[in-house]
């Protein structure tokens, strides 16, 4: 059952012209795991939008959350968060997902992120290494690369960063050409059909349909 | 005109929706012509944490009859529903199952979790 919070907008930071982090002040805190979203209820219209915005902090910082915001075109629900000054409101709910990721999985992972699907997949990628025993690759297509140092600077984990085109074809030439290790487990995070075709790309390649885990905004 | 009954675990009364489904989408959130679309321009607080983008669990429902009138699932709503609490063979997301007859007429159990209690003190 859905609890609405009040959470209050604290500092920003721009990543660029139409990307945003939005800190929030959570009094009590938020028992969430990395990779779960909230959902905000904004009012726009006469309306009351529900909106899901994955969590890219950690759960080791319940009590202040980041959000990261893409401003969509025509989007009302971006862009009353983009309006929102410092100190004002945000009513949301949550956590909620199943795209997420207690420890590392006993195997080598590749997390794959697309744009600003980025968002969940940091949170992932921070708690994968410290629980991880087996290899970590993170492959992040983006022209916007904000957070580059802080997830290259994280032990254990292969970041590339590649062109949001190419990232199909590196996945094919990566880890379905390149050997027949099927062991690996994936989780792939980004906006619209590139999340499927990476996911029937991989489960047709012969992944386990679990092992293959994503979530598509 | 379709027809959508709809029953509540949690013993509210059940409400017999009908619906014109040229005329979809009936409000912004879920697939058009959808059970959740439905509900939500018909005042049943389906819960839809993810705003009807097939993200999570939270409106799923129970088709007790009419499951032949609803569009297929894909590959994306079965990966979900394996996770939703409650899971039955006839489960649906309700953001997922488009009606697709005109004729339709199904019957939808909404589970005790999935309605959301919260939005009736706050206008929906």
């Amino acid at each position: 059952m859905a609890v609405e919070r009040t959470a209050t907008l604290v500092a920003v930071t721009d990543h660029g012209a139409d990307t945003r982090s939005l800190f929030l002040d959570l009094p009590g805190g938020l028992d969430f795991r990395p990779g779960q979203f909230v959902s905000c209820l904004l009012p726009v219209d006469g309306e009351r939008l529900t909106r899901p915005y994955s969590i890219a902090s950690s759960p080791e910082h319940a009590d202040r959350l980041e959000l990261l915001l893409n401003l969509v075109p025509d989007g009302a629900g971006s862009q009353h968060l983009f309006d929102l000054p410092i100190g004002g409101t945000i009513q949301l709910t949550g956590p909620w997902g199943t795209f997420a990721l207690d420890r590392a999985p006993d195997a080598e992972t590749v997390f794959l992120a697309d744009g600003t699907g980025i968002a969940p997949i940091r949170p992932m990628l921070h708690r994968a290494a410290a629980t991880a025993s087996r290899p970590l690759h993170l492959v992040w297509a983006t022209t916007n690369p904000f957070w580059a140092d802080e997830l290259r600077a994280i032990d254990g984990l292969s970041v590339t960063i590649i062109a949001p085109s190419a990232l199909e074809a590196t996945v094919r030439a990566r880890w379905v050409d390149a050997d027949d290790d099927r062991s690996r487990h994936f989780f792939v995070c980004g906006v619209g059909d590139i999340v499927p075709r990476l996911r029937d790309l991989l489960r047709g390649s012969g992944y386990a349909r679990r092992a293959v885990q994503y979530e598509r905004w | 005109m379709a027809r959508v009954i709809v029953r509540f675990e949690n013993g509210d009364p059940e409400r017999v929706i009908d619906v014109d489904l040229s005329k979809a989408p009936f409000q912004h959130d879920g697939r058009p012509g959808s059970i959740l679309d439905i509900l939500l321009a018909n005042g049943v607080p389906l819960e839809h944490a993810c705003g009807g983008s097939c993200a999570c669990t939270t409106c799923h429902v129970i088709v007790k009859q009419g499951s032949d009138r609803l569009s297929e699932a894909e590959e994306s709503e079965e990966d979900m529903l394996d996770k939703a609490p409650g899971l039955t063979p006839t489960s649906r997301l309700g953001c997922q199952a488009v009606l697709t007859d005109d004729d339709a007429e199904i019957v939808v159990v909404v589970p005790r979790f999935t309605i959301n209690q919260s939005s009736g003190s706050h206008g929906g």
